[in-house]
């Protein structure tokens, strides 16, 4: 390999047939004399530009087919040019410089042409260079030199991160890596589960019990998880009357003194909640407002004034977290779409409120299609204020343009799967954490169940992982009515 | 089409790419170009860019430029008939490209083709690229061991451009064992029969039309272009109004002929397609008239006309020109094989491949 040319921080090197290199894997450019190397990443190759190449091709286009020949070449000058005609340009984005064994991030001086040696670094090298993968390994697969990559826990702590590829490309098996792996290291998951693709973490492959058995919660609103307006303060359900089911302003300082006045008569029941607003003396298109919320709350089944069936969240948080981690899994495969944004806002009104009072220390959220329940006016919310509570949040989803910019620009880490839409690789090169060029090249061509890592997790050098199998019951594949076995259904 | 094979009735039907492929000269001219190759080991070798360029702009033979006496031209219309016989052809040529200057001399490249049409079936063999390295001091040696090999007459003339000398000595070989080792063929050369230029003695030239006649052949040379004018008007375009195909001769009385120029071909400006082009054709002027036009028809009969030129010589044309892909790789297996020490050039955009690249490029 020689290096051709450098723009901004664009290397590009040539590569000769006999160099076996890859989109995504790194180079080493060595220069001697300035006792310094240059790391860069392979993001796209192409044919160089060898001059006279489309001439030849074009003179000689149907000129094979019909003449038979032979060439006198004693000298073997054809080997030479054929290899001059494979020859490639990488095309290479500069991601740090080592001096004296220690990787800094710099890019500003020039390595020789003539003096410097290029060589493939392999992943293992790169990994210790860069320190990636830490003390707290979740194991995510193997990169294309075999080796097992692992990322640090703790770069998901205090992290946002984002999981999104086109269907089919194993996202929810990723998640299901991360945040069992977050278990591992005794971490409170809650998965906003909108297919009950997670509903069976605690069973192997095999259906048997594994050893997340006992660590993972399957809560289904309105059947195995409900509450009570006791269990639920004025902060939680004001939340989700207006976020959720959009109570306008003067009908929630209504609700507010009708809760209070409940609260304090110690009749906080749906019944007596009911009751309240069809006695309570005010404006008649308030009452109905308030009377049509909560009409919504008891059709949704996830309100109970049955202490019996109800379900503590906050205990169970609490639980989680004391038994050493776990996973809770919210089921909103069964909730409609209206109950869903309830269910939702309860779960995160519960959380806020959970942590904010310090009673958990963090919790990491796992939410699959967060545009189906979550409020535009959330989003921010989330990002920004609850991270500073201990919410860190993952967003998993196959539609990227439902995800607003600014969270790809705040994203700490981005795991992408395989994308071909121009539209879609738009939107994911606006990720803050890679440059838009190595994303669009590099995701456009990732096999199936390839994933780019980037950010924090692998210290912002970029990397293409197989994503390993997990001993997992999955539910999250699709039905089909053709039952014979599809190439690449399975890990 | 089995007419071909009935010349061919002791050897098989290609038995001569066989022979052209299995005789020693072919062996000596590698070797002589091995020998020369022997003295660049570590030299400094620099590429010039803009010697190169002017390589790929094709030039017009030169000794195609004949000038013609105004008013003196006496022509002769002929249309032609298509005879498919099977009548083999061969088409002849060679190219050759400066690779590079060293501390001691010139590096020259040089490929030939020689295509044949029989059968239906087109098949070429193609020689080199052999690069040789011309110095002060191998040159007469070069070229006298290649004139001695090929019993030609030929001469070094140090005013001369030793590429096109080299190119021209390289032709002659394929064209002296073409001629004698086919029989009953028509044989395509790229240019005109014109003899008695330097580097091109008459001498020579008879020799091997002799000898193709003598195997029953019949040589024509076809150039690409022509200079020659008929009261100021180029000759091709003069004859737009006749029906192809057809055949203008042009008698030799109406050329100026310079002392020296001796022209050994009956010259015809040919259109041999419909919406092709009209070239120069050049028919061994001992060959009797008649039968130099039939065997026009032949050609036409037997071969493909792309733009009215025969698709062998095209050919031949093709397979032997040089690209700039082709320039770098002999760059490489001189400095991989030899060890030349490449000059970086001064233009830095050209760095990359030489100055090829940059020169179609930029």
């Amino acid at each position: 390999m020689r290096l051709f040319k450098k723009t901004g921080n664009t290397m590009h090197i040539l590569c000769f047939p006999d160099e076996e290199v890859e989109k995504g894997e790194y180079l080493i450019i060595k220069d001697e004399r300035a006792r310094k190397s240059m790391i860069v990443q392979v993001i796209d190759i192409e044919f160089a530009n060898v001059p006279g190449v489309m001439e030849e091709i074009l003179r000689s286009s149907g000129i094979e087919e019909f003449v038979e020949g032979e060439d006198n070449d004693p000298l073997d000058v054809a080997s030479h040019i054929l290899y001059i005609q494979d020859a490639r340009l990488l095309i290479c984005k500069v991601h740090g410089t080592i001096v004296n064994g220690e990787l800094i991030p710099e890019s500003s001086w020039l390595p020789s042409r003539t003096h410097s040696t290029i060589r493939k670094i392999p992943t293992e090298s790169l990994v210790k260079l860069a320190n990636i993968g830490g003390s707290l390994p979740i194991m995510i697969g193997k990169t294309r030199d075999s080796f097992p990559l692992a990322i640090d826990a703790r770069q998901l702590d205090g992290r946002l991160s984002i999981i999104t590829g086109k269907k089919g490309t194993g996202k929810s098996h990723l998640s299901k890596i991360l945040a069992l792996g977050l278990v591992d290291y005794g971490a409170t998951v809650v998965i906003l589960d909108l297919n009950g693709e997670y509903t069976n973490l605690g069973y192997s492959l095999d259906g048997s019990k594994n050893k997340y058995y006992d660590k993972i919660h399957v809560l289904s609103p309105g059947k195995t998880f409900k509450v009570t307006l006791y269990q639920t303060n004025l902060y939680v359900i004001m939340r989700t009357l207006v976020y959720a089911l959009g109570l306008p302003g003067t009908s929630a300082r209504e609700f507010r003194r009708i809760w209070k006045f409940l609260e304090k008569t110690g009749r906080l029941t749906l019944h007596d909640l009911g009751e309240a607003i069809q006695n309570w003396k005010c404006n008649q298109h308030v009452k109905d407002a308030l009377y049509s919320r909560y009409s919504a709350l008891v059709n949704s089944g996830f309100f109970t004034d049955n202490m019996a069936e109800a379900t503590d969240f906050e205990k169970l948080l609490r639980k989680t977290e004391r038994n050493g981690g776990g996973i809770i899994v919210i089921d909103l495969s069964d909730t409609s779409p209206s109950d869903r944004q309830i269910v939702v806002e309860y779960v995160l009104a519960k959380i806020q409120e959970t942590l904010s009072q310090w009673k958990i220390r963090a919790v990491f959220l796992f939410a699959e299609e967060a545009h189906l329940y979550l409020k535009e006016t959330y989003w921010d919310d989330i990002v920004t204020r609850m991270r500073h509570f201990g919410l860190f949040t993952t967003f998993i989803t196959n539609q990227p343009n439902t995800i607003h910019e600014n969270i790809y620009r705040q994203a700490d880490n981005i795991f992408l799967l395989n994308f071909v839409n121009e539209h879609d690789l738009q939107i994911i090169s606006r990720a803050a954490r890679a440059d838009a060029e190595t994303v669009t090249s590099i995701v456009r061509d990732l096999p199936p169940h390839h994933c780019l890592l980037l950010g924090k997790v692998v210290k912002d050098f970029p990397m293409i992982v197989k994503i390993r199998s997990l001993d997992v019951k999955t539910m999250g594949q699709t039905r089909f009515f053709f039952t014979e076995k599809r190439e690449g259904s399975n890990f | 089409m089995l007419i071909g094979q009935l010349h061919y009735e002791t050897t098989p039907k290609y038995s001569f790419l066989q022979s052209l492929r299995n005789v020693e000269i072919s062996k000596r001219i590698v070797e002589l170009s091995l020998n020369s190759m022997h003295t660049i080991k570590g030299r400094i070798f620099k590429v010039s860019n803009e010697e190169l360029a002017n390589f790929f702009i094709e030039h017009m033979d030169s000794e195609d430029q004949l000038p013609t006496k105004d008013g003196m031209l006496s022509a002769l219309i002929m249309p032609l008939r298509a005879i498919r016989d099977g009548t083999p052809i061969i088409g002849i040529d060679v190219s050759s490209i400066k690779i590079g200057v060293t501390d001691a001399g010139v590096i020259y490249a040089v490929r030939g083709t020689i295509v044949l049409k029989i059968n239906n079936h087109y098949r070429y063999i193609r020689y080199g690229p052999l690069p040789f390295h011309i110095t002060k001091e191998n040159i007469h040696e070069i070229f006298g061991e290649l004139s001695r090999d090929l019993s030609l007459r030929f001469n070094f003339f140090s005013y001369i451009d030793p590429q096109i000398q080299l190119c021209n000595i390289i032709e002659k070989w394929l064209r002296a064992y073409v001629s004698h080792l086919v029989k009953r063929s028509i044989i395509l050369w790229d240019g005109s029969l014109t003899a008695g230029t330097p580097g091109n003695p008459t001498a020579d030239l008879s020799r091997m039309l002799r000898i193709a006649r003598e195997n029953s052949n019949v040589v024509m040379g076809i150039s690409k272009d022509t200079s020659l004018k008929f009261i100021r008007w180029g000759m091709t375009d003069l004859l737009n109004g006749y029906k192809p195909p057809y055949l203008f001769e042009i008698r030799s009385a109406s050329f100026s002929h310079t002392s020296s120029l001796r022209l050994l071909g009956r010259i015809y400006v040919a259109k041999l397609a419909k919406g092709g082009c009209a070239f120069r054709l050049d028919i061994d002027k001992a060959i009797p008239r008649d039968e130099g036009i039939v065997a026009v028809e032949k050609l036409i009969g037997n071969e493909t006309l792309y733009q009215g030129y025969p698709e062998t010589l095209r050919l031949a044309h093709i397979y032997s020109t040089f690209t700039a892909s082709d320039v770098i790789g002999i760059q490489r297996l001189l400095i991989k094989k030899y060890g030349l020490k490449l000059i970086a050039h001064n233009n830095m955009h050209r760095t990359l491949f030489g100055p090829y690249g940059a020169r179609l490029e930029d």
